[in-house]
């Protein structure tokens, strides 16, 4: 018997693999096509305080082994969350994370407070590149995360987990200071900023110019910033970045993620999280292990 | 919709860069609509990471007809795969052509934007087609099946009439519904005659790069009027349309 559940800092899931956020609206397509309890958890598509239109299309373009996005928080706002789509998501047996994106730290706080304890956790997006105000500007120096942390952390009723962003000179840097500042949890990476242009037209191929790269393209740089950051902090990490397949999530545990997230890879395969999942499961059969947490600090690295 | 692996019956070229695949599945044949697409990998491998979205042409029994245009990466390695191999496919996606059979329309379409338009004026009684391409016209036998009267328009004149489609479209208040899918440019024209005339419906297929093509990633937006309180707000290009009410729709990006 192979023990598949985690616990993130008092988030409990049944197993290690979460839908991440913003490429898994919340839930209700892909549930057309799998069946949602067979995931750990959900981070539900960034939700801002009142709703909010996006950035301009084209909003997507295709690179190499990965993809570019400038979606810029397109979403109904909190309270539509609470009242249309919570309901639908807690008929299923999975841990539902709120990802939330303020302007400002008031913003911030006021969703955490709205929000209460209807939900397993609260994802601090403080690393989305496509928006003006707010976002990543929270994300990139160890002060600001310091500050928006302990702020959050105050309002907040459940455990708080930090997203983290790459586009840092130093992630070990910003991940103590969301430690310091009273995360429960941190989850990275969010997306690469990026930029393609279209040579006949000599525009930029996004309309908002540049946007985030998520993808197989990622995932080295991703699985750098979590073994770097579980040599960091004591709080649990959730992984993610380009992981496709359950060998690329096996590698983020070993580097010290307590669970995995996954994007990109569900528009490409929608069980994807499932077959993750299971090859995690054959792993742990194979090596004689116990359980799933029994992966973390395996990692051969001195 | 489904998510199958679907045989591939054939898949040949038809005019220059434009192919024409037939693929066979029961379950996505039974439930395709005109207007709906299917989101297929092409590949298995990762350079090529999305799907792409491909409308459906037309449905016999259990095959599924679509048509494409090579145009980048994604669809030359489409072009490559050959009977009796397997593609992964999701489908059929977002809502299609809304019909209503006793009423008289035409379908008007601009190169590639003519594919989906066939399978719908196969399930319409009283439809004229008006079908314009740069040079070379393809498909114009089987919409002479199912259309009382074709009318084609190439650039260069190499077929039917020589220039736009739009140019011999002279009275579009004889119909009560229009239904078009083309370039950007040529759909605006065919919005535009339409909306001086009340009672003529257009609808119109929209095309945008699309990510996740189910409606979940929010990437393959356009933008829509809402009619009621005039304010605008941005639409699924997958699961909200690909077919809108051409007065919902803005066009000018």
């Amino acid at each position: 018997m192979i023990n598949m559940e985690v616990n993130i800092a008092g988030i409990k899931m049944k197993n290690p693999v979460i839908a991440a956020s913003g490429t898994y609206g919340f839930g209700r397509e892909y549930g057309q096509l799998i069946d949602l309890n067979e995931l750990g958890g959900i981070s539900v598509k960034g939700l801002t305080l009142k709703s909010r239109e996006g950035n301009a299309s084209p909003r997507i373009v295709e690179t190499s082994s990965g993809i570019l996005n400038s979606v810029g928080l397109q979403n109904l706002g909190v309270e539509y969350f609470l009242e249309n789509e919570l309901p639908f998501l807690r008929k299923y047996d999975l841990a539902v994370i709120a990802n939330i994106a303020g302007n400002t730290e008031d913003e911030y706080c006021e969703m955490a407070k709205r929000i209460g304890n209807m939900v397993e956790g609260i994802e601090l997006n403080i690393s989305c590149p496509n928006v003006k105000e707010g976002g990543v500007a929270f994300g990139t120096s160890a002060d600001m995360v310091f500050r928006i942390t302990q702020k959050v952390k105050v309002n907040c009723s459940v455990p708080l987990i930090v997203k983290l962003s790459p586009n840092v000179t130093d992630i070990k840097e910003i991940a103590a200071a969301a430690e310091a500042g009273g995360a429960d949890g941190i989850s990275l990476i969010n997306t690469l900023l990026g930029m393609a242009i279209d040579i006949h037209k000599r525009k930029p191929i996004l309309a908002n110019i540049v946007g985030g790269l998520s993808g197989p393209a990622v995932k080295p740089v991703a699985l750098r910033m979590v073994w770097e950051t579980a040599n960091t902090v004591k709080i649990p990490i959730v992984g993610m970045g380009g992981i496709t397949s359950s060998e690329d999530a096996i590698e983020f545990l070993l580097a010290g993620a307590d669970a995995v997230a996954v994007g990109t890879a569900n528009f490409v395969n929608p069980f994807a999280p499932i077959h993750i999942v299971n090859g995690i499961w054959e792993y742990c059969k194979k090596n004689n292990l116990k359980g799933v947490r029994d992966l973390k600090g395996m990692l051969i690295d001195k | 919709m489904f998510n199958k692996k679907c045989k591939v019956i054939s898949n040949h070229e038809i005019a220059p860069s434009i192919f024409e695949m037939v693929i066979e599945n029961r379950d996505i044949a039974i439930e395709a609509e005109p207007g709906q697409f299917l989101h297929i990998k092409v590949n298995s491998g990762s350079d090529i990471l999305l799907r792409r979205p491909i409308s459906i042409c037309e449905v016999n029994n259990d095959n599924i007809t679509i048509v494409y245009q090579i145009i980048g990466k994604g669809t030359t390695q489409l072009s490559l795969v050959r009977s009796l191999e397997f593609i992964d496919v999701i489908g059929p996606i977002g809502n299609g052509f809304p019909i209503d059979k006793e009423k008289k329309c035409a379908v008007i379409g601009g190169g590639i934007g003519i594919a989906p338009l066939l399978e719908l004026s196969k399930r319409l009684k009283n439809c004229d087609a008006y079908l314009g391409f740069k040079a070379d016209a393809y498909k114009i036998d089987d919409f002479e099946r199912y259309c009382d009267h074709v009318i084609v328009s190439t650039e260069d004149g190499s077929s039917g009439n020589k220039g736009y489609i739009t140019d011999f479209m002279k009275h579009i208040e004889k119909y009560e519904v229009v239904y078009t899918c083309g370039p950007k440019i040529m759909m605006k024209k065919v919005k535009e005659l339409c909306h001086v005339l009340p009672s003529v419906t257009c609808y119109i297929s929209m095309e945008e790069r699309m990510g996740c093509g189910i409606g979940a990633c929010l990437v393959c937006t356009c933008k829509t009027i809402n009619t009621d309180d005039s304010k605008w707000h941005y639409k699924k290009v997958c699961t909200d349309g690909p077919v809108f009410h051409a007065e919902e729709v803005e066009l000018s990006d």
